[in-house]
């Protein structure tokens, strides 16, 4: 058997309407995976399950949910490991962005993205590993942070906080949740077009998207290829490696 | 209302030198930029409830096209 092998694996995946989460799902899913695809879209999300590998013996579920419901979310989990089994590993995608000068980052709009980004992930990551619902033998979360956690650009303040707030909780959570051998690591991503920025500045003017393209030293990324460093920190190849971030950002922070 | 709309782009555009008018075209002012642009959408949703297209908000050309959009809610 393939270290990459997720066969039999429960995998919750977060974020999978759209996106980097979309093409995870499909990832874990041509690795074996019992993939649960959670989102607030139903309609999309029935579209990503209409996408994924189901083989004989594979099992996916769409578990629509606001994140930002605490309650809602307590009755997703229950449902999962009620349908599914216990957790073996949870991939957070599900996030918002923005590019927002100083001067129009009210303390609404703080509240709001860290709600979306922030406070969701622990929330979640708090009721997953509430007794009963993680597998037993541990398991891997992933946190989807960014490149704006360690690089600044002019209006990415608001959003880099939050992403920032993200990487710096795996480590802590990673030592704590080791005794139960769960994993926690984050994946960085550099620029990959997808709805979430596909009207920012950086992407829909042309110059400046020539400019943040030359910044990436491999040019813009896929989801494929945020998806497979995904598939690579949920399976057991990465059995030793925990508290780290991973920035798969075609050299945008090596330069 | 009138006033309080002046008031909120002056401040978001941080323009101190300057009153507005509603003749200005706004995107000859030397403070419009994408980033500016941003800021008066997210002026527009938080203030006034308004969330506007991308294709809706090209066609307005003048601080008055801008407040139209207020008024019309
Ligand atoms: N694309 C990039 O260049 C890039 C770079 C660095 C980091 N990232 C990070 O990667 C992650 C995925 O981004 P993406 O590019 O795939 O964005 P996307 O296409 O906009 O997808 C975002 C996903 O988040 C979900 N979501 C947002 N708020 C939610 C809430 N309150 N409750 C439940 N689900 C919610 C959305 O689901 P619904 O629409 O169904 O609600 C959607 O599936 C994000 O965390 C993002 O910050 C992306």
């Amino acid at each position: 058997m393939s270290p990459f092998d997720l066969k039999n694996r429960v995998i919750l995946i977060t974020g999978a309407s759209s996106g980097i989460g979309r093409q995870c799902a499909i990832g874990c899913s041509k690795f074996g995976a019992n993939v649960i695809l959670s989102g607030r879209d139903k309609g999309r999300l029935n579209e990503t399950l209409g996408m994924l590998r189901n083989d004989e013996n594979q099992c996916h579920a769409v578990m629509a949910c606001d994140l930002t419901d605490y309650a809602e979310v307590e009755r997703m989990i229950s449902q999962v490991v009620e349908k599914m089994g216990r957790i073996d590993g949870v991939l957070h995608c599900a996030g918002i962005s923005t590019t927002l000068p100083l001067r129009s980052v009210s303390i609404g709009k703080l509240e709001e993205y860290f709600n979306a980004n922030v406070f969701s992930a622990y929330n979640l990551t708090r009721e997953v590993c509430k007794a009963g619902n993680f597998s037993k033998e541990g398991g891997s979360i992933v946190f989807l942070s960014s490149v704006m956690a360690c690089v600044g650009e002019v209006g990415k303040s608001l959003y880099a906080m939050t992403k920032g707030a993200l990487r710096a909780g795996v480590k802590s959570l990673a030592c704590e949740l080791a005794r139960k051998n769960i994993r926690v690591n984050s994946i960085s991503p550099g620029v990959v077009i997808t709805p979430i920025n596909q009207n920012l500045p950086h992407i829909a003017e042309p110059e400046r998207r020539e400019a943040l393209e030359s910044k990436h030293l491999l040019g813009l990324g896929k989801a494929e290829d945020v998806a497979n460093a995904c598939v690579f920190l949920l399976s057991d190849a990465s059995r030793w490696i925990t508290g780290i971030d991973l920035c798969v950002d075609g050299g945008y922070t090596a330069m | 209302m009138e006033q309080k709309f002046l008031d909120l782009l002056k401040e978001i555009l941080e323009i101190e030198d300057r009153e507005l008018l509603m003749t200005d075209n706004f995107r000859e002012y030397p403070e419009w930029d994408s980033l500016a642009y941003l800021s008066v959408i997210a002026m527009l949703d938080e203030e006034y409830g308004i969330q506007i297209e991308g294709s809706e908000f090209k066609k307005l050309k003048t601080v008055g096209d801008l407040f139209s959009v207020v008024t019309k809610k």
